[in-house]
């Protein structure tokens, strides 16, 4: 043990230099670090999607679904795939703060908003990399032709951006509960269920050519009103 | 180093001005707390008062509500009634200003196991706006490894690793709950060190603690205390 020496100066005031975007960052940085060292919702994320991928794959099969109902039926299971992934690994985000103890030291350390955006990129940046990952996997396994690719990736980027955040939200709900994985699935299905049912039309349209209408308009609202409603709901629920 | 009195036994209120006088606009004072989990009451109206360079000291058994208290203090708990006003020169300060300039030691804090002693220090002194040398000077004074991750500290190390989190960003208040449980001597030692210094740049600490025993290295910083029945 070293002897007092000059370490335990005054600092200059913290609140001063403080700023929502740094701290913002860091806990996006944060979750990504430790993430990369226990890989625990990269693995559940990603073992889920591919096993499920690879079971839709063999029971279907490209011949398996009526070439009048591909484009029908394979968004829908594209997104069922995405959508339970997603819940099987991004609950953790918060519960696992609250599981293990460290959620005290983030609420005495940054503002509720600035947790809320920086867990809620986080989530996003996984989401959108399963969705890098399972659709063209998905598209090759199920030999499914888009004809509007760019529609398509629209339709992942937003779709994945409500996932992320409105999961982020309803992770954040339950963390305060016990049965903290029975509670996500029953309260993440009403709020996502809008959300699913828009980014599956998109993609629909986007795979036979069609026009996505006001679903693009309404996905995008969507994804503002979960925007909104976590900024403001998050700090009740994360502070007493 | 300053001496006073042994502490002084106040039932359930008490306060206390540090022995410089430098800070004397700066002060914490709580009235009437109260707070329950479920139908369980725990503070039954708590009143106490800390100044600039003073330290108050919480006693009482297990389940008392010192840590309760300590948590409603530090805002992560809400009292069900009761007020906590905290003034700096002349001005009381904001929840989020509060937030700023608290430190918060107990053993309900835990770290970031897949993370370093140092890694864990940088993320709160990014969070907090403070240099990320300041974590590395606390380390090195509380005489623990930066490389070690969280997850594999001992209990005494951990517990040295909340003092260093609690000093990271040189509070103005130090909320300490059983502050030096499981430090060896020399960790005991520290911690009554930065204690001492933080006390002397005008800083205010509240420690709750169940037994006196625990505090001998520090007692002459107490001139108050309140004592909590469960």
């Amino acid at each position: 043990m070293k002897r007092r020496d000059s370490s335990h100066q005054p600092q200059p005031r913290p609140a001063q230099q403080h700023t929502w975007f740094r701290e913002t960052a860091a806990i996006f940085l944060k979750e990504w670090r430790c993430e990369l060292r226990t890989r625990y919702a990269l693995n559940t994320l990603f073992l889920f999607a591919i096993t499920t991928l690879v079971v839709v794959s063999l029971s279907l099969g490209p011949l398996g679904v009526a070439t009048a109902e591909r484009t029908t039926v394979l968004p829908v299971l594209l997104w069922v795939i995405l959508l339970f992934a997603v819940i099987s690994g991004l609950p953790r985000t918060f519960v696992h703060e609250e599981e293990t103890r460290t959620a005290i030291a983030l609420r005495l350390s940054a503002s509720p908003t600035a947790i809320f955006v920086g867990k809620s990129a986080y989530s996003l940046s996984v989401v959108l990399a399963l969705e890098a990952v399972v659709t063209p996997l998905f598209s090759a396994m199920m030999q499914l032709p888009i004809a509007n690719p760019g529609l398509l990736a629209l339709a992942l980027a937003l779709g994945g951006y409500g996932l992320a955040v409105g999961g982020a939200l309803v992770a954040a709900i339950i963390a305060q509960a016990r049965s903290t994985g029975t509670l996500f699935a029953v309260l993440a299905l009403p709020i996502l269920l809008p959300l699913l049912v828009l980014a599956i039309f998109i993609s629909r349209a986007a795979i036979a050519g069609d026009g996505a209408g006001d679903a693009l308009t309404q996905l995008l609202l969507y994804d503002a009103t979960i925007s909104a409603a976590g900024l403001l709901l998050f700090p009740t629920i994360w502070n007493p | 180093m300053p001496t006073s009195p042994p502490p002084v036994e106040s039932s359930i209120t008490g306060s206390v001005e540090g022995p410089g006088t430098k800070t004397s606009s700066r002060s914490l004072r709580f009235q009437s707390l109260v707070r329950s989990f479920g139908r369980l009451p725990v503070l039954r109206g708590v009143s106490g008062e800390v100044a600039g360079g003073g330290t108050l000291l919480i006693t009482g058994s297990n389940g008392s509500g010192k840590s309760t208290l300590l948590q409603c203090l530090a805002g992560l708990l809400a009292p069900d009634r009761g007020s906590i006003h905290w003034i700096e020169e002349g001005r009381e300060l904001s929840a989020e200003e509060r937030r700023q300039s608290i430190g918060f030691a107990a053993p309900v804090l835990s770290f970031y196991e897949p993370l370093t002693t140092l890694e864990n220090l940088e993320l709160f002194s990014g969070l907090r706006g403070v240099p990320p040398q300041r974590g590395q000077e606390l380390l090195e004074r509380v005489g623990l490894p930066l490389s070690r991750p969280a997850g594999a500290l001992s209990s005494g190390m951990a517990q040295r690793l909340r003092w260093c989190f609690a000093l990271l960003h040189s509070p103005t208040l130090l909320l300490l709950d059983e502050p030096f449980q499981n430090l060896d001597a020399p960790g005991r030692r520290v911690g009554a060190e930065l204690l001492q210094e933080h006390l002397d740049q005008g800083g205010m600490a509240v420690i709750a603690s169940p037994e006196l025993d625990e505090l001998r290295g520090i007692s002459h910083h107490i001139r108050e205390r309140i004592h909590l029945d469960p």
